[in-house]
């Protein structure tokens, strides 16, 4: 939810049912008021009635209507109740029953009693009331209004630096560590912030970089111990006099390094696909690069009993560094390779600027998501260094291609979208 | 035959200069730029092998400087950083070949011999070891002045044992030699076996002796007395 509707509901939520208690409130108070005001009127008028029966002083008994409905009559025996009370009268004009006010007392002069019925409407009085009330709604609109307005017009300002910060951030990445700079603002919160956010970015992409010169340096300081390593176990094995024990041994240590060095040479290639390091781009001939990779393959492919087909229809043309390309397609044809079966198949097929490669072999036995992970390996007791795919999806990823992975009828499927 | 050794790294300089002592080299070596610059200057060497990364200095910088002199030397850049952008930075300056670190002892050694063989025009082109004769322009190869129809493995194969005979090499690097940076691609030492076993039987179908030794574990030895 947005600010400002959460805003405007926290507003409404407090506005409303004060409006509701001050409406109720000025509802009865102006109706007492007014009540008063009738009431005072209709004693008036009673003592003017009493003034009325006294200077008449006739035998008869008299009857006086001071407006149409009030009325000084004698009494008649038995007595109502004297005071104010409520009631409702026939206005035959409007022909409705419209609400009214009664005063009615009884008045003793020369041994006789009058009663002095006063009757006044309070029509005006509820008109007056449904117009206080509709004022209410009015202001009570107009305030939602006005505040919905203010609202919009300061997150307009206001909060505008605000909103500029949370774009920024949005776009930041922290391998281009553009978008770092949150202007100052004469907002101290939104100075702060800013700041803060601004600090915040800075250390978070020191230690990435960092980080990532710490990958890159361990990695290039490591090659050249294992140079010596492998230089002194190449003037090792020239011993006339090894044992076999020994050879094997030799031969241990020599396959470990060689994996050692593989490993590093893998990590510094990831690394600077990572750092962008394969700026020069040509345009790569996907068909080309097929046919070329499969036959440096032939042999491995043949001697696994393995049957190849490739399915090209159309050349796709592919802008990227050459060195990356063959990178990307050599480790995924490996991959076909070394997680097949004997007598299995590899299908090839190049379409519709997409390239597949689908390699018969067992289900995955790690979640497909966590495919691409660096050292994530299916088969842990596989030659793999776990780095293949991971080195595919940086690739890929650095040009802004799609990688997409699926197993259907026991064929493992990889498919390359170049865009 | 004189080599200059630019390395920093005194292990790595020591067991270099060590084994192309054994292969009959004269070699000299320097730790640091200016004394690389110095010698360089001075002296004039067959092949020089420089490392980019140095003391006080780039190795890129004595190419130059051995360009700039007109020097002949064959010049073969040995670097930890194996970046395209060094190796195409140090081949448009000169440089012969380029060889990424961690390298085999053996394969430098292959490098170096052909870079010699490429330089030397003058010469002698053939390479001779008994009754085979490999011409390395035209990459054949006659056993007894016949020639021997090989496949481009078992060609490049029986080049590299020559290039390091009487030297045990192991499986690893002649499977990195082989298929570069695809020898991860497991099985490789088996291909290794079946490409030396099509070339033996080739060989010696022209009555060429069986001068590759198996050493149990490792790998071979191409023995010529």
């Amino acid at each position: 939810m947005k600010l400002i509707s959460k805003t405007l509901i926290y507003y409404l939520l407090v506005s409303l049912p004060l409006l509701v208690i001050a409406g109720l409130l000025s509802y009865f108070l102006i109706k007492s008021e007014l009540r008063d005001g009738t009431d005072e009127t209709l004693a008036s008028e009673k003592t003017h009635a009493e003034k009325l029966i006294r200077s008449l002083n006739a035998l008869n008994p008299i009857y006086l209507t001071i407006d149409s409905l009030s009325t000084i009559k004698l009494s008649s025996g038995s007595k109502l109740k004297s005071g104010y009370t409520d009631t409702l009268v026939f206005n035959v004009e409007e022909g409705e029953n419209i609400s009214a006010r009664i005063l009615r007392s009884y008045y003793s002069f020369n041994g006789r009693t009058f009663q002095i019925t006063l009757l006044k409407t309070t029509m005006e009085e509820e008109e007056l009331l449904e117009s206080i009330l509709a004022t209410f709604t009015m202001v009570l609109g107009f305030l939602i209004l006005s505040f919905v307005i203010v609202n919009w017009l300061l997150s307009k300002t206001l909060w505008k630096p605000f909103y500029i910060t949370l774009s920024k951030l949005k776009k930041y990445d922290i391998k281009s560590h553009e978008q770092r700079h949150f202007s100052s603002e004469n907002t101290i919160e939104f100075n702060q912030l800013n700041e803060a956010l601004s600090k915040m970015t800075d250390k978070i992409y020191l230690d990435y970089i960092q980080q990532k010169e710490f990958t890159e340096n361990a990695s290039h300081e490591m090659q050249t111990p294992l140079a010596v390593i492998k230089a002194n176990l190449s003037l090792l094995m020239q011993s006339p006099h090894l044992k076999e024990e020994e050879m094997n041994q030799l031969q241990t240590i020599e396959n470990t390094v060689k994996k050692l060095s593989s490993l590093n040479k893998a990590l510094i290639l990831l690394s600077k696909i990572e750092n962008n390091q394969f700026v020069d781009s040509e345009t790569v001939s996907i068909k080309a690069l097929v046919s070329r990779v499969t036959d440096n393959f032939a042999e491995v492919i043949q001697s696994k009993s393995i049957s190849l087909d490739i399915e090209s229809s159309e050349d796709i043309l592919v802008k990227m560094n050459p060195a990356l390309a063959e990178i990307l397609f050599t480790n995924l044809l490996q991959n076909a390779i070394r997680h097949n079966k004997g007598e299995g198949k590899i299908v090839i097929a190049i379409k519709d600027n997409q390239l597949e490669i689908s390699n018969t072999g067992e289900p995955l036995n790690i979640p497909k998501e966590e495919m691409f992970i660096r050292f994530k390996k299916n088969d842990a007791s596989k030659e793999s260094l776990g780095l293949g795919l991971s080195i595919v999806n940086g690739i890929a990823k650095f040009y802004g291609f799609k990688v997409h992975y699926s197993f259907a009828d026991s064929l493992h499927r990889f498919e390359v979208f170049f865009s | 035959m004189k080599i200059l050794l630019i390395e920093d790294e005194a292990e790595l300089r020591k067991t270099i200069k060590h084994y192309l002592h054994q292969e009959g080299y004269v070699v000299e070596s320097a730790a640091d730029f200016n004394k690389a610059s110095e010698k360089a200057g001075v002296y004039d060497y067959d092949c020089i092998l420089v490392d980019i990364t140095l003391p006080k200095g780039s190795g890129l910088d004595i190419v130059k400087q051995l360009k700039d002199k007109g020097s002949k030397a064959g010049i073969i850049i040995i670097s930890a950083k194996n970046s395209s952008t060094d190796k195409i930075k140090g081949l448009d300056l000169g440089a012969d070949d380029y060889l990424a670190k961690p390298f085999d002892l053996a394969e430098l050694n292959s490098r170096i011999k052909a870079l010699i063989r490429r330089r030397n025009f003058d010469g002698n082109k053939s390479i001779i070891v008994n009754e085979i004769e490999i011409s390395s322009e035209q990459r054949l190869v006659k056993v007894n002045g016949e020639s021997v129809n090989l496949t481009a493995k078992e060609y490049d194969l029986l080049l590299f044992f020559i290039s390091n005979k009487n030297r045990v090499v192991s499986k690893n690097t002649i499977a990195e030699h082989l298929w570069g940076d695809d020898s991860d691609q497991m099985d490789s030492h088996d291909f290794i076996y079946v490409h030396l076993r099509n070339l033996r039987k080739k060989l010696m179908e022209k009555g060429c002796a069986d001068y590759v030794q198996t050493i149990y574990g490792i790998g071979y030895n191409f023995k010529v007395n």
